[in-house]
């Protein structure tokens, strides 16, 4: 290690005592503690490090270090040892120490071994803003701490940035897109004390700043508009991305703006915003890929949301402690998994469906104000019916004597509109019972044996009986579906009956009939599991005999209107599921099907016969008719008079077909819940959290892996970082009040140095991911922690902290440095000049397109789909990229289409970050690819002739006008030599278009937007040139 | 100074800043975000400069291509012994079928070459050339679906974000060539069957000049390689030198040397607008390449003009490229759609070794031939005489490889005899990459970066150099 350009930045001598946090911990973090650090599982020779009451144990009659006397300490003997075999670290660890670096480690041991907890765990102090030597440079307390750095290490500050560079920076850091010759004017012309501040004020309150910060945001979300994985299918989450770009506009406290999106569900009587903040918590990436298991893919989606909150909020790296003790910070495996406990906490499944486009539970529903009053006016219409039906089966009772006295000796079913006794097939067609009814179809491994009277199906689990045409109700529909069934094997699932697509691969949409653990479990689902109707039997249906079943549902999306009856008696049910809400129907097959389903366990071993379709709900008394029925035949129902049932089962069974005031009622309250439907499926949904009311349980995961839980765990937060506050809920929302704690000693730094990265381009902790013990040492850490305070006393205002930042006076020092400076301090952490920086991908595209007068200014609303070069999508997926047409192509970089398998190449060729993880630091590459780009997409192209005709309709010489063009691109004035470059790039181009019409014509008519007609076609082409040329400078693609 | 900057590729910013020995520049003030993986390359002489990897996505069916199993035959149409599945998971997909039918190859099988190995009557040109093949048939894997698997061979996790193997190696050794990208990625058009995904060539958390530049069929082999239309010959000249002067202008007013990367990187772009079309143009190839790969090869895009593409790009030293054909995800109808994976796909894969043995460059060029994981051996769905499909399986199958230091005509690892399980020499896909970094002068567990605290391999904590397939 070079300790001398240490101590020269230091501004310390030789004769200082070795810093631990930032010269100590460091080494032994990086060379030691995968043996000897928090890791209790790895740890060797019971010999930790990371702790000073470690280091200095006793090692049975020798320590690894003995404070003030190295040569006594078993670390210096080890980490000199001659022979390989007792070397540290061990050879075979590919791990080394230099000879500078096992010096420094003698020193720290000679000078007392003293250790500091690291840095970043232990609460900020305020602290006292230092007297400096040019206490006038100082424009706000900020400069103090920067400048009183610098003199310490004997430096003085870089002058003062010129007024045009000032506004640049500030004007791409605040709205991401650069001022006008005009706004350069006004800004330069501007005497007054408070021009700077003017311009900031002007900046942050325009909508633009919104945008330009969410743009940064987005990368921490991990914001995409698909699920990622192989299929990749779109996911519609941008409403999430306006509320972001709405809560920078409006200033938002920061700590709301975290509390929101990590908890909006659970505050009190949430608002819209604050619920649909929380699909923060739900941009993961996602799977449908056929066989892949539900609950691995669930445990990845909860682990995700653990690394994002790690990464973004408190600068740790969760992933580490998933699959043992973190390596390097005191993280352990057990606080990793109480942590997922908090975002375990909602009801939802690791696969989204192939077959439908439901949009994964749970969701918040955002409709359209016309929609909102339509679902508020059918509501009440909906409820008024439910009135009106309870009232009109009161009214009719009193002619249910009169009605009984007219009953014949037979009671009939009526509303049979399918029934099949599988007594005969005929070439694997199954007879109807009901006249001119469609047959059933028997599918390979279905047999006919000997059933109840006459044959029935045998089933092998995989073949089985589907019936056109028959079953396709809506949840409005009551309908009722009896069968008689024989289960023959004592199994965790088999499938009955169904009408749906598939199982998790349709998210089941549909209904269906299971045995689950030998009990009936019958559901109505339109998306599982938020979306749906389940009860379930408590007790298991007998083995090898025959039950007579009734699946019967009323039509009222609620579970209490959904039934189970066995042998004409209603069973016990419990309620798994009761929040239908949305179709049943989708998925592409409208059928009913026994015994098998689509990558399901099917009714192995069972045998089925007499299956019945009402489209009524049954009541009583006729289910006990269809179950008393003789084995012989399905028509021939035992001889039970109405008068003769309970009296329960009369009333109901007159209400339901002997009264006609309540049959209308009926109808009425299903109209009106139909049209109540008919807006709720045009109502958008968006994912988002929303707590379980009974929490799920948690469990660690033994190696990280799905497949083996090992205990339960509770919700709660690594203790090394802050104890979980007693009293505070044990959910998401005290997570977010722990975060949010003026104790916790990572989330303001965080913030402060997201920020600081943002206009200084590095933060003050450079590895802005990483706060723990393996990451950057702050180099002003006085100043984070200051600024820490300042934005917690300022009541998180970000607006606030960026307006300070931008107008200091270290924000407004030049960039240009000396080489001496440039060799010793290429991070610029000393911050002895201001930031250098290459535009953002969506600055520089939309930078082209502003100054190309293309840039359409709408704030929000669905993604849009510019330019991008033919066939990237298709060529991995099959899947077709639709352009967009007119304002699409135009709008700012963050409304640009995200597709995870196959992102933008105008941002990702720009180091745009992939958005499959929470990623808080974009690289800064220069590749050829960024050249060609710059050269050669329509948009950049396009937009550069849009430049061209901006200056061509100005009345001046070439000279001037070439100045105009530099400016807009730059805003500076040319110097000679640019001039001159460009100079000869415009008559080679003149010279060349004018030569070519051909091509002159080819040349403007790249891209979609045409050329004005009233310029000459090849003077545009040549400035077009000049324009292009420009755009691919670095004076107007790195900001200075 | 560790590793010569390469002026011919990108480069990042700290990279230029710190230009030799400019790593010291702030050693004291963070010392952790200087430690270079890259210390000490090359780790050991290598055997292999340049790799070549035949992927074929989706799964091919080691049953019916190399690993020949008699008894699976034998037993066609008999349940799958719970002995020989000891509990393992399934897809979900077959998992819940009440019947797993073993199902035998329907293809002739034949020993071939000296060696004698086994090659079905798919593959009648990889048969020819088996004496110059080393086979591994106990591969095996941890994920049972598409997406994971591909990406955990890719790039040796499961999860997104880590860089693929090829960007790993550009990392580690940098650029053979000025004029084109030291990783190149080639992809079979129109395919349909499983996506791939960009992040399969991406360079994850390293920087992104390493992540492989894909060549596709068509007028822009690179995005945005050609000139906008009507651009006027010499123009694009002219504007770079124009851009190169501006530029200078700016290095002397600001005094930043990542101006310097920025005019060489520029210039590069410049030299790649006739140096890739060149590489791309198969005009100057005789006939007899043709015969040799086969009439595909005519058509860009096809798997055998990919073929024949990457020998172009190795003999003008692009280190690394990387072939992705899709369609080997046979659930259902295997029978068929085997037959025309192997119809586009033999022919093509033979040639290259051939041909890069011929041009001498075969003796420094690793070529890899395989798929994610391999397939069961029952029938996903039903049995028939003639049909029979075939689910994923991650327990066992085969891979092929060639040149640069791997044995010859020789077989490792073996499977049990219904070819369930490895009963012998397994090779994990860490395994296999800790192999192919070995033979390129990488120690897998040297070749590091530090992310998020973490210093991060391609073989993760695991992986072992087989030597056993080393001659």
């Amino acid at each position: 290690m070079a300790i001398g350009l240490l101590v020269w930045a230091a501004g310390l001598t030789p004769q200082e005592p070795v810093d631990f946090s930032r010269e100590i911990r460091p080494l032994l973090s990086d060379r030691c503690f995968i043996c000897h650090g928090p890791d209790e599982e790895a740890r060797e020779a019971d010999l930790r490090l990371d702790l000073r009451a470690g280091a200095t144990a006793d090692l049975g009659g020798e320590a690894a270090v003995v404070p003030g006397k190295p040569e006594e300490s078993l670390l210096m003997r080890r980490v000199r040892h001659e022979r390989p075999r007792r070397l540290m670290p061990p050879p075979r660890s590919k791990l080394s120490l230099s000879e500078e670096e096992i010096a420094l480690l003698e020193r720290w041991i000679a000078e007392g071994a003293d250790y500091e907890e690291h840095w970043a765990f232990v609460r900020p102090e305020r602290p006292t803003v230092p007297e400096v030597e040019d206490a006038g440079w100082a424009r706000d307390d900020l400069d103090r701490f920067v400048l009183a750095r610098l003199e310490a290490a004997g430096r003085a500050p870089a002058p003062e940035a010129g007024r045009a560079t000032w506004l640049r920076r500030v004007h791409f850091d605040l709205s991401g897109l650069p001022p006008t010759p005009e706004e350069l004017d006004a800004f330069l012309a501007d005497d007054a004390p408070d021009a700077y501040g003017r311009v900031v004020d002007g900046l942050l309150a325009s909508t633009r700043y919104g945008e330009r910060l969410a743009s940064d945001w987005l990368d921490a979300a991990r914001y995409a508009e698909t699920y990622g994985y192989q299929s990749d299918v779109g996911m519609r989450v941008w409403p999430w991305r306006d509320w972001v770009i709405g809560a920078f506009n409006e200033d938002l406290r920061w700590d709301d703006f975290v509390t929101w999106q990590l908890a909006g569900d659970l505050l009190e009587e949430p608002t819209h915003d604050q619920r649909l903040a929380t699909a923060f918590n739900r941009l993961h990436r996602q799977t449908n890929e056929g066989g892949s298991t539900e609950e691995e893919y669930r445990v990845e989606y909860v682990a995700d949301r653990v690394h994002t909150f790690g990464t973004a909020f408190l600068g740790l790296t969760m992933e580490c402690a998933r699959c043992h003790d973190h390596k390097y910070d005191p993280i352990s495996q057990e606080e990793y998994y109480r942590l997922f406990a908090f975002f375990d906490d909602i009801d939802e499944s690791g696969l989204y469906s192939h077959f439908t486009n439901a949009v994964p539970t749970p969701t918040l529903w955002l409709p359209d104000a016309q929609q909102e009053q339509s679902l508020g006016e059918l509501g009440a219409r909906v409820a008024e019916r439910e009135a009106a039906l309870a009232a009109a089966r009161e009214e009719a009772l009193a002619g249910l004597a009169a009605w009984l006295a007219e009953q014949p000796e037979r009671l009939e079913v009526a509303g049979r509109t399918a029934a099949f006794d599988f007594d005969a097939a005929l070439e694997g067609a199954l007879p109807n019972a009901i006249a001119e009814g469609p047959a059933g179809k028997m599918g390979g491994g279905v047999e006919l044996v000997e059933g109840r009277g006459g044959k029935a199906l045998r089933l092998d689990g995989d073949g089985g009986v589907s019936f056109p045409g028959v079953g396709a109700f809506t949840r409005n529909d009551p309908f009722t579906i009896a069968l008689r069934m024989r289960p023959t094997r004592a199994t965790e699932r088999a499938v009955v009956f169904h009408r749906s697509r598939a199982w998790t691969d349709a998210g089941s949409r549909g209904y269906q009939l299971l045995l689950e653990d030998g009990e009936l479990s019958a559901s109505l689902i339109h998306f599982w599991p938020g979306n749906a109707l389940r009860v379930r039997a408590l007790e298991p249906l007998p083995l090898d005999r025959w039950s007579h079943v009734a699946f019967v549902y009323d039509g009222s999306s609620r579970a209490a209107g959904l039934e189970l009856w066995v042998d004409g008696v209603r069973i016990e049910t419990e309620v798994v599921r009761d929040a239908l809400t949305r179709t049943i129907l989708g998925g592409g097959d409208l059928n009913l099907t026994i015994g098998e389903r689509f990558r399901d366990r099917g009714f192995a071993g069972g045998e089925v016969d007499d299956l019945e379709v009402f489209d009524r709900r049954l009541t009583a008394g006729e289910l006990a008719v269809l179950a008393a029925r003789s084995e012989e035949s399905l028509a021939e129902a035992p001889n039970v008079a109405p008068a003769e049932l309970e009296p329960a089962a009369q009333r109901e069974l007159f209400l339901a077909t002997g009264a006609p005031g309540v049959t209308t009622q009926l109808q009425e309250l299903k109209a009106a819940r139909v049209a109540q439907a008919a807006v709720v499926g045009r109502v958008p949904e968006i994912m988002t959290m929303a707590a379980l009311a009974e929490p799920r349980r948690a469990f660690f995961l033994e190696r990280g892996s799905y497949l083996e839980p090992s205990h339960e765990v509770w919700p709660g937060t690594p203790e090394s970082v802050l104890p979980f506050p007693e009293g505070a809920p044990p959910d998401r929302l005290g997570l977010a009040r722990w975060l949010t704690a003026p104790e916790n000693p990572l989330f303001g730094r965080v913030t402060v140095n997201r920020f600081w990265q943002l206009v200084f381009g590095t933060g003050l902790v450079s590895s802005s991911e990483n706060f723990g013990s393996q990451g950057a040492e702050p180099v002003q850490r006085e100043l984070l922690d200051y600024l820490t305070h300042e934005l917690r006393d300022d009541g998180w205002s970000v607006k606030r902290l960026l307006r300070r930042l931008v107008l200091s006076a270290t924000y407004r020092q030049s960039s240009r440095a000396s080489a001496e400076l440039l060799e010793r301090d290429p991070d610029n952490l000393l911050l002895a000049r201001g930031p250098v920086r290459p535009l953002s991908a969506e600055q520089l595209r939309d930078n082209a397109l502003y100054l190309g007068e293309l840039l359409v200014e709408k704030v929000g609303g669905p993604s849009v789909r510019p330019y991008q070069p033919p066939g990237l999508w298709h060529e991995k997926s099959g899947a077709r990229y639709q352009e967009d047409k007119g304002e699409g192509l135009w709008r700012r970089s963050l409304y640009t289409y995200w597709k995870r398998t196959s992102p933008p190449p105008s941002m990702v060729i720009f180091d745009a970050t992939k958005r499959d993880v929470c990623v808080v630091r974009r690289q800064r590459t220069t590749s050829p690819l960024q050249a060609l780009a710059l050269w050669n997409d329509p948009q950049q192209v396009e937009a550069a002739r849009g430049l061209a005709q901006r200056v061509l309709r100005a009345d001046l010489d070439d000279v001037a006008r070439l100045g105009s063009l530099f400016r807009w691109c730059t805003s500076r004035a040319p110097e000679a030599a640019e001039l001159e470059a460009l100079g000869d790039l415009l008559a080679s181009a003149r010279e060349a278009f004018a030569a070519d019409a051909e091509a002159t014509t080819a040349y403007l008519a790249v891209g979609t937007r045409e050329p004005e007609a009233s310029l000459d076609p090849p003077e545009l082409a040549a400035w077009a040139v000049v324009a292009g040329a420009l755009f691919a400078s670095d004076s107007t693609v790195t900001l200075r | 100074m560790t590793r010569s900057l390469d002026p011919s590729r990108g480069a990042t910013r700290r990279d230029l800043l710190r230009g030799a020995g400019g790593a010291l520049g702030l050693a004291g003030l963070s010392p952790l975000l200087h430690a270079d993986g890259r210390a000490g390359l090359p780790h050991h002489a290598p055997k292999a400069k340049r790799i070549v990897y035949l992927f074929q996505s989706g799964g091919p069916s080691q049953h019916d291509l190399f690993d020949h199993k008699p008894l699976l035959i034998e037993r066609n149409g008999e349940q799958l012994p719970d002995s020989v599945r000891q509990g393992q998971r399934l897809t979900g997909m077959s998992g819940n079928q009440t019947s797993l039918p073993l199902a035998g190859t329907q293809f002739e099988f034949a020993r071939h070459g000296e060696c004698g190995a086994w090659v079905s009557e798919l593959l009648p040109h990889t048969a020819n050339i088996v004496d110059k093949l080393c086979f591994v048939r106990s591969m095996y894997t941890e994920a049972i679906n598409h997406d994971p698997a591909v990406t955990f061979f890719m790039t040796g996790a499961q999860i997104a974000g880590r860089p693929s193997a090829g960007a790993w190696i550009d990392y580690g050794l940098g650029s053979l060539n000025r004029d084109l990208p030291a990783f190149c990625v080639l992809v079979t058009k129109n395919k349909g069957g499983q996506p791939l995904y960009a992040r399969l060539w991406g360079a994850g958390f390293l920087s992104a000049q390493h992540q492989g530049v894909q060549l596709r069929a068509g007028k822009d082999p690179v995005l945005y390689l050609k000139d906008p239309e009507g651009l006027p010959a010499g123009l694009r000249e002219r504007s770079v030198e124009a851009l190169r002067r501006l530029h200078e202008a700016q290095l002397e007013r600001e005094g930043d040397p990542a101006l310097r990367a920025r005019i060489e990187q520029w210039a590069l772009a410049h030299r790649m607008q006739s140096s890739v079309p060149e590489v791309c143009d198969l005009s100057d190839e005789p006939e007899e390449t043709f015969e040799l790969y086969g009439e595909d090869a005519r058509d860009p895009g096809t798997y055998a003009a990919n073929c024949l593409l990457a020998r172009r790009l190795l003999e003008r030293d692009v280190r690394c490229v990387q072939l992705f054909h899709k369609g080997w995800d046979q659930h259902g109808g295997l029978p068929n759609a085997i037959r025309t994976q192997c119809r586009e796909t033999d022919q093509a894969s033979a040639a290259l070794v051939l041909d890069l043995e011929r041009r001498g460059l075969l003796e420094d060029t690793l070529v890899v031939w395989g798929g994610e994981f391999g397939r069961t051996n029952y029938s996903q769905g039903k049995l028939t005489a003639n049909d029979y499909g075939r689910d994923h399986h991650p327990r066992c199958w085969t891979i092929w490889m060639a040149g640069a230091g791997v044995r010859q005509g020789f077989t490792h690892g073996a499977t049990d005899e219904l070819g369930y399980n490895i009963v012998e020499d397994p090779v994990h896909v860490h395994d296999l990459n800790a192999t192919l970094l070995h033979q390129l002068g990488i120690d897998h567990e040297r070749l590091t970066y530090l992310y998020q605290g973490r210093h991060f391999r391609l073989t993760d904590v695991h992986g072992r150099v087989v030597e056993e397939l080393l001659a």
